[in-house]
């Protein structure tokens, strides 16, 4: 679908650079404003009468700020290491349970497919206080291991979702092909299926890495230590001050907080084209 | 809290801790405490050098205080041998985490609790009885020991005080040629009105935020003679006293306030305060900490114009709110005695004072005696800010300061009443709204 | 897991032919039984939802049911946490709330995420480059993005204010003819100050937020939409919208049906992003089921009347999900 059959260069400005740029502003701008805020002076910051759009002077007292007074070097460490961690876990027991729901027919899947799903719609504010006394009771208050351990629950039932959904636009038919060649059912899964599911597992992966980088509630109430906190926590416990926040400083946390993940995503959205390109799925 | 001490009489006899009691205790308690005699029960020293305890408390914006107190932590291992770990989080997340941590029965040994905390969270919390025998703190403001006590026992070891006052702008009332600053709520409205025609209106706090909209708020109501419950907890929200409040209010706000207070968090006013777009607020000292401490991010000279004075009287008189701090240690906490002699170590010889000088006027001290304190005078602008605890009420008035009272807070209900007729809702309506939601939290 | 596997693949390809033919007791001739693979592979997923999820949610409705605050013992009180709110001004505004915020934000986000999606698909300079920094209002953590929204929307600070009070006092003539004039005077928007724009600043937010997910998510689905399809349809001349409505749309149907089902709960149980940005307030305009359950539970310890509050979430949701399941199973019988 590379070009519009008989699209003149005025229909292509109006109908996709127009809107297009439209929506880049819409998402970037407080970006944009996170850098500004991050490296402007406070005192051109504070200045509500200066236009907020531009800066005479540019430092990086902010950023030495959040280096040298906080622990924020450590938390991103924890973080990166949580999130790896509770995505490799989910994605697997996602993958499992997709297939399983969508493509294989047993008494009660849907009764566990429901099951899933329902504890998923437990809102996570009802969770956490009985969830804390679990946590504790297991030994692992104050650990990362509360971490890796409690965000596949809220991950697994949404990376089967998304893989159930995917897995749906495979056609049965290559499945069955590879049954009529001899395949097992678990080699033509593995073999074919998965293959094929790739886009799919490396959303719910990206996805999954993303919710768990950016969760707060459960990271708030098991993590006490400072050293082994994650970014979001940290970031918000030290520099939302009482009632004066240190803005430089939480927009740089922020930015800082959010880059290694936009680079990740940056070679996987290249990789997610490609693996596309294979054209498998729309034979 | 009695209407005495209301008045600016607290019910002491005696003048609060003197310095000597205090070193006298706190020295013998660090003797023991160093041999590891008494606390430990005759277990080697050596086994105390490993001790470490976890102060959970909100997070220090005044970077003096905090040096200040993690010098003494410093100094209490060097002779005990005890680590105190400060974990150090936003004051938005406190109870969440408390809630967590007493229902877990796990996380930190000890905890800073602001205002009724300890009766939210007795079941929680250790018997401080016998911390505050030996601390002697019969001289503290009476809401010290109301937010501390619960059912005749202490929860928690009360400490200190953030009172809010009326932080204006000295050189923007003197171009107006209001001077001094208003003492009834005629002369504010008048005031008030020249204060918006010049473009620096009041910044009245609406939001829903934690501090400065119920200081604004409760309080509004008490100068009228308003109040959500009387001393048996029976809703009296439905009067002549809160319907004046209420359109005293209206004018109020339609003439002298800044629109966008319905917005402000707790962190609003101080922004808007320091931006030079409203000419006073509600608020603690931290607004004058930060413009006297930064000079290079405030407009011009501005922390030499800010002074603190009271609300100013309604037909009821005026009212602060008291919002005492105290610090607590949890049941579950395995190192009880530890705690509570670190506590001790706290007040002993001038680590309190020192630390309540460095609070640069966002700490007032908890009994009388602090008010008249030597550092008050080196800080004229805080003005009204030492003597606050003398007119405070706590929340929850004239009932006692409960849960329940918790929960009115908490759904933000006095607040809202100030918000809806701001938002030009009949007062009628607003009242029979908030008495629906009263009795149901009073009488339900 | 993984090796396992492989030695279960490699003994099985050796007897491949017998498969079938054969009763097997071995685990991959367990696994041509389609209802113990299907057990099989559900089971990880399972036991960690039960070991850490299942008795954390019983509990929560078994506080719903009782009187329980922080720190004390609880006793059975029935329906009463739940009767009571019925009586509760601001419980039945939070419902309103609650819904009208789904409502429009999932709307919005379906629409506009539809439509960036489809530009996403096209081939252009720097395409994936722009798919990439697409994404970074998803990427960025809520608790912090929230905080950038908040300071645009303070109200000393909003920089959208600033923008529209340069452009209101701002003339622009051309040739000496005046195109705009200045209009004298301030434009002051009370972004979260008032109860209309307060909702509205909220729902941008979690627009902002929630369309590079749906616009990811159908692009990943438009990437499975044969080519051959629109080949056809290019043939019978279906215009623009016809081509969308009759071919794209209905070949990424489940992937639609799952991130509206997705989006719906998480915009309907949110929390985060209305407790940062104005904590209900002003006057419980934004109040949404989550927020109000969490203040109760959080700042007066009443965690039996706040887990009611929020299991008044659970019916709706449910219904949801089990319209999702039979959704998708009835679109597998149907092919």
């Amino acid at each position: 679908m590379n070009r519009m059959v008989g699209e003149t260069y005025w229909q292509r400005v109006i109908f996709f650079y127009i809107p297009l740029f439209m929506f880049l502003v819409m998402l970037l701008f407080p970006f944009y404003w996170m850098i500004q805020a991050s490296i402007k002076p406070d005192r051109e910051l504070y200045n509500a009468a200066m236009s907020p759009f531009y800066f005479r002077s540019a430092t990086f007292d902010h950023f030495r700020y959040l280096f040298e007074n906080t622990q924020f070097l450590l938390w991103m460490v924890n973080t990166f290491v949580i999130a790896l961690a509770s995505t490799a876990l989910s994605v697997t027991c996602g993958v499992l349970a997709g297939y399983s729901l969508s493509r294989l027919r047993y008494p009660g899947s849907t009764m566990l497919g429901v099951s899933i799903f329902v504890t998923y719609l437990v809102p996570p504010t009802l969770l956490f206080i009985p969830l804390s006394r679990l946590v504790n009771e297991a030994g692992l208050m104050d650990t990362r291991w509360s971490l890796v351990l409690t965000y596949p629950t809220i991950l697994i039932p949404f990376s089967t979702w998304l893989l159930m959904g995917y897995f749906r636009t495979i056609p049965k038919e290559l499945e069955e092909c590879a049954r009529i060649d001899g395949a097992t059912r678990w080699q033509a899964f593995i073999k074919v299926i998965l293959p094929l599911a790739t886009p799919g597992i490396l959303s719910a992966g990206l996805f999954s890495f993303t919710l768990s980088w950016n969760e707060f509630l459960y990271a708030l109430v098991f993590i006490s230590s400072p050293e082994n906190k994650t970014v979001t926590v940290g970031v918000v416990s030290e520099l939302m001050i009482a009632d004066i926040y240190y803005w430089g400083s939480l927009m740089a946390g922020a930015l800082l907080g959010s880059i290694p993940i936009a680079i990740i995503y940056s070679f996987f959205v290249e990789y997610y084209v490609a693996g596309l390109t294979g054209g498998a799925v729309k034979g | 809290m009695k209407d005495d001490a209301v008045k600016g009489k607290p019910v002491t006899e005696k003048k609060g801790i003197t310095r000597r009691e205090v070193v006298k205790t706190a020295g013998v308690a660090g003797v023991a405490a160093a041999t590891g005699v008494g606390l430990f029960g005759g277990t080697p020293p050596a086994f105390a050098q490993k001790r470490t305890i976890h102060y959970l408390m909100d997070s220090y914006f005044i970077s003096g205080a905090k040096d200040v107190h993690l010098a003494i932590n410093e100094e209490y291992k060097k002779q005990t041998g005890v680590e105190v770990k400060m974990e150090f989080i936003n004051q938005n997340d406190l109870n969440t985490r408390l809630t967590a941590a007493v229902e877990a029965g796990a996380g930190p040994d000890m905890t800073v609790l602001k205002w009724n905390m300890p009766h939210l969270f007795a079941g929680g919390l250790a018997n401080h009885d016998a911390l505050l025998a030996d601390i002697d703190a019969s001289g503290y403001y009476g809401f010290m020991h109301d937010a501390t006590m619960v059912d005749g026992v202490y929860r928690a070891l009360p400490a200190y005080m953030t009172p809010n006052a009326w932080v204006y702008r000295t050189d923007i009332f003197k171009e107006l040629g209001i001077s001094p600053f208003p003492e009834t709520m005629e002369d504010y409205l008048s005031a008030g009105k020249m204060l918006k025609e010049n473009g620096t209106p009041v910044g009245f706090t609406l939001g829903h935020t934690l501090g400065d909209a119920p200081a604004n708020c409760y309080t509004w109501l008490w100068a009228f003679g308003g109040r959500e419950v009387d001393e048996n907890q029976k809703v009296m929200i439905d009067s002549a006293e809160t319907r004046a409040a209420l359109e005293f209010f209206r004018e109020f706000w339609n003439d002298a306030c800044d629109p966008g207070g319905l917005s402000y968090d707790d962190g609003s006013n101080n922004r808007a305060m320091l931006a030079g777009r409203i000419a006073v607020t509600c608020n603690a000292a931290s607004i004058y900490y930060f413009a006297t401490r930064n000079p290079d991010k405030v407009p011009e000279g501005l922390g030499d114009n800010l002074h603190h004075a009271p609300l100013p009287a309604g037909p009821n008189g005026s009212y602060g709110t008291n919002q005492p701090l105290s610090e607590g240690i949890f049941e579950h906490s395995k190192q009880k005695d530890v705690c509570m002699e670190y506590l001790k170590f706290f007040r002993t010889g001038d680590n309190f004072e020192k630390w309540f000088v460095a609070m640069g006027g966002q700490a007032v001290g908890p009994s009388p005696v602090w008010e008249d304190h030597p550092f008050w005078e080196t800080q004229p602008a805080l003005g009204s800010i030492p003597k606050m605890g003398g007119y405070g009420r706590s929340f929850g008035y004239s009932g006692p300061y409960d849960r329940k009272a918790s929960e009115v807070q908490a759904k933000y209900i006095i607040i809202d009443l100030l918000a809806l007729v701001a938002r030009g809702d009949s007062a009628d309506d607003t009242i029979k709204w908030a008495e629906t939601e009263l009795k149901q939290i009073y009488e339900g | 897991m993984a090796t396992s596997a492989d030695g279960i693949l490699e003994s099985s390809n050796e007897r491949a032919g017998a498969v079938g033919s054969r009763p097997q007791r071995s685990l991959p001739a367990l696994f041509e039984k389609e209802w113990v693979l299907g057990y099989a592979l559900i089971l990880p997923a399972v036991i960690i939802i039960l070991g850490f999820k299942a008795q954390p949610f019983l509990t929560g409705i078994w506080l719903a049911l009782t009187d329980k605050v922080v720190g004390k013992p609880a006793s059975f009180v029935g329906l009463d946490n739940f009767t009571r709110q019925l009586n509760s001004p601001i419980f039945l505004e939070a419902v309103g709330n609650t819904f009208l915020y789904t409502a429009v934000a999932v709307g919005l986000k379906s629409v506009l995420g539809m439509w960036l999606a489809l530009l996403l698909h096209r081939k252009f300079f720097l395409s994936r480059a722009v798919r990439a920094s697409v994404l970074l209002p998803f990427i960025v953590p809520t608790a912090l993005g929230a905080l950038a929204w908040l300071w645009m929307f303070d109200a000393s600070y909003s920089v959208f204010n600033w923008a529209f009070n340069w452009f209101w006092n701002l003339e622009i003539s051309l040739f000496g003819f005046i195109l705009k004039p200045d209009f004298a005077g301030m434009v002051y928007i009370p972004w979260l100050g008032d109860g209309f724009w307060a909702k509205v600043s909220i729902i941008t937010v979690n627009v902002w937020r929630g369309l590079p997910f749906f616009a990811i998510m159908f692009l990943a689905g438009l990437q499975t939409v044969p080519q051959d399809l629109y080949d056809a349809g290019d043939i019978d001349g279906v215009n623009r919208w016809q081509r969308f409505w009759h071919i794209t749309l209905p070949s990424i149907k489940p992937i639609v049906v799952v991130v509206l089902v997705f989006s719906i709960v998480l915009t309907f149980a949110d929390f985060e992003l209305v407790y940062i940005l104005t904590r209900g307030g002003p006057y419980n305009s934004t109040h949404l089921l989550g927020t109000y359950a969490f203040q109760l539970s959080m700042g007066s310890g009443n965690l039996g009347e706040g887990a009611a509050v929020a299991l008044y979430m659970l019916p709706v949701l449910a219904a949801l999900i089990v319209w999702q399941l039979v959704y998708l199973r009835r679109e597998d019988k149907n092919e």
